[in-house]
């Protein structure tokens, strides 16, 4: 199967200093991939290079195999989805509103909303679970609330690929646990689901793969356990990490230390 | 917001404005009464029921009041929806014209062109200058407050400030040069007011606020995906930065010929959408209608408290709308500081 999204060689420069140094990655529709590193690794950066707002310096980011540059921002924003953990929308928009501006790359600026945008954003709002919220302003939500929001306007988007910034960084467990099963749900409809996540042991709860960026490259890549437990992850954290097989030996307790 | 709150929010602008404009023709030096204007108006409009004024009544309604009370009406609404684009814009419920200095932006071209000579050779002169000294504001506002990435609304201000006091300064430098004659007439400008404008004013006004607001109206969308922020507005494939300067020459557009006409009014583009985005929400199909129609209507009222306010001397225009909106600027800014 041809991947749905594709980094190869990718060379990202920010400020004049190279943040991504050759990183090849590639995601098949329906995979979910958990982006785990360091800080100032260069999750955020691959995120928003591979969303096409970052122009690489080096290599290409592909789209249904396809170099970004040959479609147009619409057709990239009609299949890639940015949710980012800051939300800076106004405080008074209603959650509802909010969803709906994720149909702006099917409509534009001028055409107005059809059928089939008003049921892409009850649908968005029915993944996430926050049809009750529909006309309550943002600023009236809780934090977790809040992402729910913003995740469904991107899957108001009808992504094919739906790329998140740390999804979970301000939510409570019980947040956290719904947005994991919400983004499950997605996969399995065939949408490819990369998320940065700053977590390690909900990366390796959530997600068949991981891939670890260090120092803007993949150092290692495969399943939670495999990644974790290498020495490049033990490197790139600086502590040393160890799963412990808990109940049937499928799921691990992870424990961490600092190296001496 | 509910569908319902807001068609009745729209329902009491629709109601307001006619009102405002009702009083502001009645009441002056010379009342006339509401029912005669109203019947003059049908009369004039060839509807039934219509009856003029008595000769010195229809002079006074149709050549001296209207005029200044239509430019009063597009000096508010346009100042109003040129407000709440760049809240927008700014993503600040608290931007505005005036303290963003494009009012002493567009002030120090209008002067310039006064200066030049130019005003006195074409009528269209003044207002164009003004047109680019608001352009050029906005453009050196939006440059300074973005070194160093997103601007915090302190930033802003303070940036606003710093170009006011630049532009204020240039303007001082001009009035000194001006001959002397002149600088009684720059000076009552400066303040802001209608006094013994035409219909040439009207004409000039209208064609540029009612175009800039009608399209800035077009731009409603890109300006909503705007207020997401940045990125997310570039995610969404929208260009961020054609969009915004775009939306700048429509405000500097509508902002140069209103402060023209009328002088500086400050304020008013950022009482209006700021009070109505609680009421009509935050979406700009709804916010820039519904901030024309209130911008419109306080200007009005505006005018004629300005005009009532003794028997023989006006008070500037800008010194009332300054009265009435530097306190709610200070509370709105206190509330907004508050919640941090």
């Amino acid at each position: 199967m041809s991947a749905s999204i594709e980094a190869c060689g990718l060379w990202v420069e920010r400020g004049g200093r190279a943040v991504l140094r050759g990183v090849d990655l590639a995601l098949s529709p329906g995979e979910a991939l958990a982006l785990v590193g360091p800080n100032a690794a260069g999750k955020s950066t691959l995120v928003r290079a591979l969303a096409g707002l970052l122009r690489p310096a080096q290599g290409t980011v592909r789209l249904e195999g396809q170099p970004l540059g040959a479609w147009s921002r619409a057709a990239i924003a009609r299949r890639i989805a940015l949710v980012a953990a800051e939300d800076e929308a106004s405080e008074r928009l209603a959650v509802a509103d909010r969803v709906a501006l994720g149909r702006y790359p099917h409509r534009g600026p001028l055409a107005p909303f059809t059928d089939e945008d008003r049921a892409a954003v009850v649908r968005a709002l029915r993944q996430t679970e926050i049809e009750h919220l529909a006309r309550r302003p943002l600023g009236t939500l809780s934090a977790g609330e809040r992402q729910l929001a913003l995740l469904a306007r991107g899957l108001a988007q009808d992504p094919a690929v739906l790329l998140l910034d740390e999804p979970a960084a301000h939510l409570d467990v019980r947040h956290q646990l719904h947005l994991f099963r919400v983004l499950d749900e997605v996969r399995q409809r065939g949408v490819a689901v990369l998320a940065v996540i700053h977590d390690l042991p909900r990366a390796a709860a959530w997600a068949p793969r991981v891939a670890l960026l260090d120092g803007g490259r993949i150092a290692a890549e495969g399943g939670p356990a495999e990644v974790l437990e290498s020495e490049a992850a033990a490197r790139a954290f600086g502590v040393a990490i160890r799963g412990v097989p808990v109940g049937n030996g499928a799921e691990r307790l992870w424990r961490f230390e600092e190296r001496t | 917001m509910s569908e319902r709150g807001r068609r009745a929010v729209f329902a009491a602008l629709a109601l307001a404005l006619p009102l405002a404009l009702l009083a502001a023709l009645s009441f002056g030096s010379v009342p006339l009464p509401p029912a005669g204007v109203v019947r003059s108006s049908l009369f004039h409009l060839g509807l039934a029921g219509g009856r003029p004024l008595a000769e010195m009544g229809e002079v006074i309604l149709w050549s001296v009041r209207l005029p200044r009370v239509i430019l009063a009406a597009l000096v508010g609404g346009g100042l109003a929806v040129v407000g709440a684009s760049l809240q927008s814009l700014f993503r600040n419920p608290l931007a505005d014209a005036g303290l963003l200095g494009v009012g002493p932006g567009a002030a120090l071209g209008a002067v310039l062109a006064v200066n030049l000579g130019w005003a006195q050779q074409r009528f269209f002169a003044m207002p164009l200058a003004a047109c680019a000294g608001a352009l050029l504001a906005l453009l050196l506002i939006y440059a300074l407050a973005h070194v160093g990435g997103r601007p915090s609304l302190q930033g802003l201000l303070l940036t606003g400030l710093a170009v006011s006091a630049l532009a204020g300064a240039a303007t001082s430098v001009l009035l000194v040069a001006v001959e002397e004659f002149r600088v009684r007439t720059v000076l009552f400008w400066l303040a802001g007011g209608l006094e013994g404008r035409g219909f040439e004013h009207v004409g000039l006004a209208s064609t540029f606020v009612l175009g800039g607001s009608l399209a800035l109206l077009l731009l409603a969308r890109p300006l909503d995906v705007l207020s997401l922020g940045e990125e997310e507005a570039a995610a969404l494939s929208l260009r961020v930065h054609p969009v915004r300067l775009l939306v700048f020459g429509l405000c500097a557009l509508i902002a140069g010929p209103v402060t023209a006409v009328a002088g500086a009014v400050p304020f008013v583009g950022l009482i209006a959408p700021h009070a109505l985005r609680t009421l009509v929400g935050p979406l700009n199909r709804h916010l820039l209608p519904a901030s024309f129609l209130a911008g419109a209507a306080l200007v009005v009222v505006a005018d004629l408290a300005a005009r009532s306010f003794g028997q023989y001397v006006e008070l500037p225009l800008g010194s009332v709308t300054a009265f009435v909106g530097a306190p709610y600027f200070l509370l709105a800014l206190r509330a907004q500081e508050g919640r941090g």
